[in-house]
């Protein structure tokens, strides 16, 4: 947390200091019109009176008093916020082992309607641009703004055939994506890098350059096997993980499409979220002003007052 | 009935016998009553022998007892009874002391105990009442050296009056109770609480003890509730206490102090003096 006025917010600091030193003052302090007891322990065993209330409301003017101090300070949080001018690009994996049909109707006819969910979630304002990746990787959707376009063009992703190539794709969507702004790739695949460039080195040139890449391993457990071979459709987690990780994003493992459609859906709500200084000053002010009138009408009504 | 007969007629008749006033019972005194025939037993010096000599055969004076009381008390003079709804409970426990030594009569000797020791020093008539108003004291108030002092100074058969709210009565105490109990005719009035019909706070509230400590707290209906059965459980377990050390025992109410201790001997008002 930053603050615009740091010499209102020292002088604020002191104002509470004193203020709650001035309350427990006073509410220690005898007076005429304290109620005389002849035997408080055993008034205090007799009656066992709620003394948490009163300490209480003297915690709630206090911090009400300090919201309303920070309010005047100008702070400014760091918060994710949606991030109007965001960039993202979904990688989807086309090679051969797509086509398996452990997910239903098959991996790739899932992968792309979680990337329809995907686009559905994210904030209006955000370009999504498509990239299908098998032995090359080539963009299927430029960047657009435009999300029943870019749904639509969805069609367009080829059928699955051939190598997989991650590092090809991750490198193109890098490349692709702009200089600036708040950007993010998302790679969807089933499979284990056999083709092109090294991943993980493209993963650490994304990380190094803020893109984050949220990576979606599809399969069930027993696998499947690729259609028209022999060959079993395995996921190496570790190498995906290991991307996510290398670049600040994350990893999800996905058996079904109920919970790819779900992992996209949340990645299109966080993947748009952007961590930016806010001003919380209106905030703190309001939470501030309303502890103080909270307080004053507990105090009201438990008969603190007049 | 007075005080004083109560006292006399009390299964714990406090004497002193061949001094004081006579009481209704027949035996060793001067208030002549009757002439009967000698029965063998009879003191030879009670025998009248001009009525042996008009009759023809012993004649004997029958003669009521003579008895001098010993009254004492004990009042706690501490910050704690200095507190009320009206006015301080010592002005109620000066009204008991009051009418306490006011039941002493001829030869009657009465004696205070106080944080200071025996008061007066030595064995007195009849005091004034205003030497006995019972005054918030400088020195602390120790209810359990008062007793042990009670104890070692008063003769036995002594009539013992204690006033105190008897919060310093401690459960080690019980057998210097009922020790006290079987030396002398005790009686306690026990100073009720001021809030105990309803303590009349709610809500936000301070209290400040009359022997220090404080207390800021909220008060709702429960703690209300709370607050009366503790207080009617400490009273109900106090006369008993008393009563299983021979204890005569009655509650010292604000209003007035006289009354209470005529109920506690079961007497109407009027006859407390």
């Amino acid at each position: 947390m930053t603050f615009d006025h740091p010499a209102r917010l020292a002088a604020g600091i002191v104002a509470v200091i004193l203020f709650a030193m001035l309350y427990t003052f006073l509410a220690r302090r005898t007076t005429a019109r304290d109620l005389l007891y002849s035997n408080v322990a055993f008034f205090r065993d007799a009656a066992r009176p709620r003394r948490w209330i009163p300490r209480a409301l003297q915690t709630l003017w206090v911090l009400a008093l300090a919201g309303v101090v920070l309010g005047i300070s100008g702070p400014h949080l760091v918060l994710p916020v949606p991030a109007r001018d965001g960039h993202v690009f979904i990688c989807i994996d086309t090679s051969g082992s797509m086509a398996s049909t452990d997910v239903f109707p098959t991996r790739a006819a899932a992968a792309k309607a979680a990337a329809r969910a995907f686009i559905a979630e994210a904030p209006a304002g955000t370009s999504i641009g498509v990239i299908a990746f098998s032995g090359a990787a080539g963009i299927v959707v430029p960047l657009s703004a435009d999300h029943q376009q870019v749904s639509s063009q969805l069609d367009q992703v080829p059928m699955p055939d051939g190598a997989t190539a991650i590092g090809d794709a991750l490198k193109l969507a890098g490349e692709s994506l702009p200089a600036k702004g708040h950007r993010v790739v998302i790679l969807i695949t089933d499979g284990v890098n056999n083709a092109g460039t090294d991943p993980m080195e493209v993963a650490r040139w994304l990380g190094s350059q803020h893109i984050p890449v949220y990576t979606v391993g599809i399969g069930t457990e027993a696998g499947g096997l690729i259609p028209g071979t022999n060959e079993e459709a395995t996921i190496d987690e570790e190498a995906l993980r290991g991307y996510a990780s290398a670049s600040g994003g994350a990893y999800a493992r996905v058996s079904n499409a109920t919970q790819l459609r779900d992992a996209l859906t949340h990645l299109g709500r966080i993947t748009s979220l952007q961590r930016k200084p806010v001003d919380a000053s209106l905030s703190f002010a309001i939470a501030g002003a309303l502890g103080m009138l909270l307080a004053f009408l507990a105090g009201f009504g438990l008969g603190r007052y007049p | 009935m007075t005080l004083r007969e109560a006292l006399l007629r009390a299964r714990r008749r406090p004497r002193n016998l061949g001094a004081g006033s006579p009481t209704i019972y027949r035996g060793d005194g001067y208030e002549f009553v009757e002439l009967r025939a000698y029965v063998p037993g009879d003191d030879v010096r009670r025998i009248d022998w001009a009525a042996t000599a008009r009759s023809g055969e012993l004649q004997s004076r029958v003669v009521l007892e003579d008895v001098a009381l010993t009254l004492a008390a004990i009042a706690d003079a501490s910050p704690s009874m200095d507190v009320g709804r009206r006015r301080p409970l010592l002005a109620a426990a000066s009204e008991a002391l009051h009418a306490w030594f006011g039941a002493a009569s001829g030869e009657d000797r009465c004696v205070r105990i106080t944080a200071r020791g025996v008061t007066p020093p030595a064995l007195q008539r009849k005091p004034a009442g205003a030497v006995f108003a019972v005054a918030k004291e400088e020195a602390p108030f120790d209810l359990t050296r008062a007793l042990r002092t009670a104890r070692a100074a008063l003769p036995r058969g002594t009539a013992l009056l204690a006033i105190s709210d008897w919060y310093d009565l401690d459960p080690t105490l019980d057998r210097d109770l009922a020790d006290l109990g079987a030396r002398f005719d005790c009686t306690a009035l026990i100073a009720r609480d001021p809030w105990f019909e309803e303590l009349p706070l709610a809500g936000m509230v301070r209290l400040r003890g009359s022997e220090g400590g404080s207390v800021r707290a909220y008060i709702g209906p429960g703690e209300r509730r709370a607050y009366l059965r503790a207080v009617r459980a400490r009273e109900a377990s106090l006369l008993k206490r008393f009563r299983v050390a021979n204890w005569r025992s009655g509650i010292l109410r604000e209003a007035d102090g006289a009354a209470s201790l005529a109920e506690a001997f079961g007497l109407a008002r009027a006859g407390v003096a």
